[in-house]
């Protein structure tokens, strides 16, 4: 999620494409879409990489549209209820729908960005507390996994977490767990 | 990243529990002894029947080799916890207890439950305290925004519990949240 060169988070939240407008006519690099034309045309629309789409926008040669994991219909089921949203299954597998949101929202101005800012930072807090709800039951249902009762809709919702949440998960489950112990075992032996 | 990745994100609780056992408790000694050094500080002497204050760590040292009893504090009671309760459930805030009062209180009820009236009250007593507790903590998750959290007379171990996701919410918070950003 942060912008540390380095951070892994970040090169993953980065492996996502946006569709791209070009402004200009760009020669030699057809191949950029997989397609045969030889050159890029003015206008033409095509999906590129977030790594290279920044340089793109940044010197005016294309222009991009809001990507569907954040369009007006996502806006609208997220508003409505933002826990049945499936995060994970918008921005795929292990991706960070935050991280990614974060980068369209460096790359929008003023108006749109605060408004793409206010939609993370709404669904993030939405989610939260039910992530955090579910990873404690898990934590004390004990480490043997516990009876597993599947087809409901907490299993859809955890299905649904994006990798942010996912590790918020795993921190919140892991705390539990390890308070737990604590309660439950007696050191005195070893006094 | 050479800490395993339990202990990277906060203590653990076996760890409050070896700070808490600096704090002192009475004790009565069974035995007699001098006043001696440790690297802590000088405790003693112990001269039976005479009430002694020492750390908690030699108190249930102490008493596991039967050479002491140990007087509980006076927040250990049925009374003083009944009464806390109460007002746990009662009122928004969280009631004010010693900082260290689980760590301490599970240590004292491990080792020294027959020195108590009615410990295992007290453990059910703490046990809803905690309850309560951590329904309002998880309140106060509602209201987490990017920059500050305040969550008065909010004891250690549940401020270490909750510390590694609320650190990381907050985190989160801070990077989608434009007010902070230039």
């Amino acid at each position: 999620m942060d912008e540390d060169y380095y951070s892994i988070d970040s090169i993953l939240a980065e492996n996502q494409k946006i569709q791209c407008t070009f402004k200009v006519d760009i020669p030699e690099m057809g191949h950029l879409d997989g397609g045969m034309e030889r050159d890029i045309k003015a206008l033409s629309k095509m999906q590129i990489p977030l790594w290279m789409a920044y340089i793109l926008i940044y010197s005016d040669y294309a222009d991009f549209t809001i990507p569907p994991p954040f369009n007006a219909r996502v806006r609208n089921a997220l508003n409505a209820e933002a826990r049945s949203v499936r995060l994970s299954g918008l921005v795929g597998q292990g991706g960070s729908w935050y991280g990614f949101g974060k980068i369209i929202m460096q790359l929008l101005d003023d108006i749109p960005a605060t408004e793409m800012s206010n939609i993370l930072t709404k669904t993030f807090r939405d989610r939260l507390l039910e992530v955090i709800d579910q990873a404690q039951h898990f934590a004390a249902l004990g480490s043997g996994g516990g009876v597993r009762s599947t087809a409901d809709v907490t299993q859809m919702f955890r299905e649904g977490l994006d990798s942010t949440e996912r590790e918020l998960f795993i921190l919140a489950q892991e705390s539990a767990k390890r308070t737990k112990k604590w309660y439950e075992t007696s050191e005195r032996g070893r006094r | 990243m050479a800490l395993p990745a339990s202990i990277r994100s906060s203590v653990t609780p076996p760890e409050l529990e070896l700070i808490a056992s600096e704090q002192l408790v009475d004790i009565i000694p069974l035995i007699a002894m001098d006043k001696t050094a440790f690297i802590s500080g000088a405790y003693g002497p112990l001269r039976p029947p005479a009430k002694s204050r020492v750390p908690l760590w030699m108190a249930t040292n102490l008493k596991l080799k039967k050479k002491c009893h140990i007087v509980p504090p006076d927040w250990l009671c049925v009374e003083f916890l009944q009464d806390r309760l109460m007002r746990e459930t009662s009122q928004a805030e969280f009631c004010e207890l010693p900082f260290r009062f689980a760590e301490v209180a599970k240590v004292l009820l491990d080792v020294a439950s027959d020195d108590m009236q009615n410990p295992d009250k007290i453990r059910s007593l703490l046990k809803d305290l905690r309850e309560a507790r951590q329904a309002k903590s998880r309140e106060g998750l509602q209201k987490l925004d990017h920059s500050e959290l305040s969550l008065p007379n909010f004891c250690s171990l549940e401020i270490n519990e909750i510390r590694p996701f609320f650190v990381r919410a907050m985190g989160v918070l801070t990077q989608v949240s434009r007010t902070t950003q230039e």
